[in-house]
């Protein structure tokens, strides 16, 4: 049997030295959690506002196709720029592994970027055209809900503490926060007042839900202050509070009656909240995983 | 085909870095900087992307079962550490390029002109083994010199090891040489010997290791993590949360969309 040390406080290390390697990704693999998630909400509201056939919101539709097929585009950029070899990047298509959430996700990507790229780009002068950028809004639409949040599954089904012992809300958490980023990116845009009002009230869901569940992954790591260490201290630490003052201030900012400058200060507050949460959990993930008594699973680090 | 794998008995090791050496030089890996460390004999650290074999020097204040010396309170730990070829491996679900196969021998094997560098498996392992190599940005660790067992021969670092404290073998005749060991360690008075891996009973999170070990202290002694998981076992919780994730973010452009309505 493994021993057991009775002395709880005290876990033993190896000289210090960490159990876990440190990830290898750079700046833009958090860049693209940003940028993907934001095109998958974008998709998502724009599918459903092609479904209520209204030609008031055909400019909003067109809007969220251009914005998601854009995403497609810089997000792929910035993944195959984070390859250590970036010619190999089809090599992603080479297999679909259902157990591996990064080879779900480059299949979400690639579909979707299809299905984005059809209906940004299909004329809709022309009655096949429109035919076209429908069906293709509608299928990048539906790879849109997991594609805003299928990087938090990524992360959560990792060996790193501070990423999968959060496995319950990061999800939810990475979806809300793609609400928010998108709706702040609408606001930050020249828009109607139908598609002010939207944006609003879908920035205002995301950020508060995006508020919630910040929460929610800070109590489900309360009992266990090694692996949650990384969210309240360090630079990690530093990005996740910043992260949440900003989305308080957008939210409130964009609640405040009126005045299309607020609105554009909501924006830009709310962009800034969701790229610091993304790369504060990414920089949690480098300190957990430097820190051999939050890998090592043992007595002590467990809720047990 | 024969399961095969790595039986590591701590309890053997000398300490004497042959098995890193011949390693290096049968899988012609480059060198780790030649850093000087201070701590115990160990100037290899860790494995890594070049280093496939590493040496543990665990110095304690605390003598082993059984046994008295001239120092008192004192007994030196050695342990050959190595990649666990997991039975349920956490880089080879990992991997979205089908680079990292299981092989007829049962190990773990990274093809190299297949894998593209994403670094996915380097934090899905458990044990801190895979890593990415900087100069051809792939992802390198131990083959269990498949090429070698391709011709019959036993790996590298077992055929160098002086004490035999790394047995390569058919799993099944490993494990029962490595029960009967601790059997015969228990009888001499080290009673804290144990085997670590060794079945999936003992390791369901990884449903055991085909290169598993006999240890004589708590696993974080050596750097091994107590309840290593692969991590693909967790993920249905995550795809569950996403689901309803979703299902909430297509209600909330239903409802901004539908309370603008005129």
């Amino acid at each position: 049997m493994i021993p057991v040390d009775p002395d709880t406080t005290a876990l033993a290390t190896y000289y210090d030295r960490p159990i876990l390697k440190q990830p290898v990704w750079i700046w833009s693999v958090p860049a693209y959690f940003y940028v993907g998630g934001l095109a998958g909400a974008a998709l998502v509201l724009g599918a459903v506002a092609q479904l209520t056939g209204d030609p008031e919101l055909r400019p909003l539709v067109r809007t969220c196709r251009s914005i998601g097929a854009a995403g497609h585009v810089i997000g792929s950029a910035l993944l195959i720029h984070d390859l250590g070899r970036p010619s190999r990047f089809f090599h992603m298509l080479r297999v679909f592994n259902v157990k591996s959430p990064l080879s779900i996700g480059s299949w979400i990507l690639a579909a979707g970027g299809i299905a984005s790229g059809l209906a940004a780009t299909a004329p809709e002068r022309k009655r096949i055209g429109r035919m076209i950028g429908n069906i293709g809004g509608l299928a990048a639409g539906t790879l849109g809900i997991p594609l805003a949040g299928y990087t938090g599954v990524l992360l959560s089904t990792t060996a790193v503490p501070v990423w999968y012992k959060s496995q319950r809300y990061l999800p939810v958490l990475f979806v809300s926060s793609a609400v928010a980023s998108c709706a702040s990116l609408f606001e930050m845009l020249e828009l109607s007042p139908r598609e002010t009002r939207i944006a609003h009230r879908f920035g205002a869901i995301g950020k508060a839900a995006e508020l919630v569940f910040m929460t929610a992954v800070e109590s489900d790591l309360s009992g266990d202050s090694v692996t949650a260490q990384p969210l309240r201290s360090g630079i990690s630490g530093a990005l996740w509070t910043a992260s949440k003052v900003l989305t308080v201030a957008s939210l409130a900012v964009s609640l405040m009656p009126g005045q299309s400058r607020r609105t554009r200060v909501a924006g830009v507050l709310g962009t800034m909240a969701g790229i610091g949460l993304r790369f504060a959990v990414f920089y949690a993930g480098f300190s957990s995983a430097r820190d051999p008594r939050a890998a090592s699973g043992g007595i002590g680090n467990e809720n047990t | 085909m024969k399961q095969r794998g790595f039986f590591t008995d701590t309890t053997l090791c000398i300490g004497c870095k042959a098995c890193e050496v011949a390693c290096k030089e049968w899988n012609q890996l480059p060198d780790d900087g030649f850093r000087f460390t201070g701590m115990s004999y160990d100037n290899t650290v860790e494995l890594g992307a070049s280093t496939w074999r590493h040496v543990a020097f665990i110095e304690r204040p605390v003598p082993l079962g059984g046994q008295e010396t001239g120092l008192g309170n004192f007994s030196w730990l050695f342990m050959s550490d190595v990649c666990k070829h997991c039975a349920r491996a956490g880089c080879l679900e990992s991997c979205p390029t089908g680079a990292i196969v299981r092989t007829e021998f049962d190990s773990v094997f990274v093809q190299p002109d297949v894998c593209n560098g994403c670094g996915y498996c380097v934090v899905s392992c458990p044990f801190g083994v895979i890593d990415r190599r900087a100069d051809d940005g792939v992802a390198w660790k131990c083959t269990l010199c498949y090429d070698r067992q391709k011709d019959d021969l036993e790996p590298a670092c077992a055929k160098a090891c002086p004490t035999d404290s790394i047995k390569f073998g058919d799993l099944l005749e490993l494990r029962l040489i490595a029960e009967q060991r601790v059997q015969d360690l228990h009888t001499r008075g080290v009673t804290e010997a144990y085997l670590y891996g060794a079945d999936p009973a003992s390791q369901p999170g990884t449903e055991g290791l085909n290169a598993f070990f006999l240890l004589v202290d708590k696993p974080e002694v050596y750097n091994l993590p107590r309840d290593p998981v692969a991590p693909a076992n967790r993920s249905e919780t995550g795809w569950a949360t996403l689901a309803v994730a979703g299902l909430g973010m297509v209600a909330a452009a239903i409802g901004a969309v539908w309370s603008t309505r005129r």
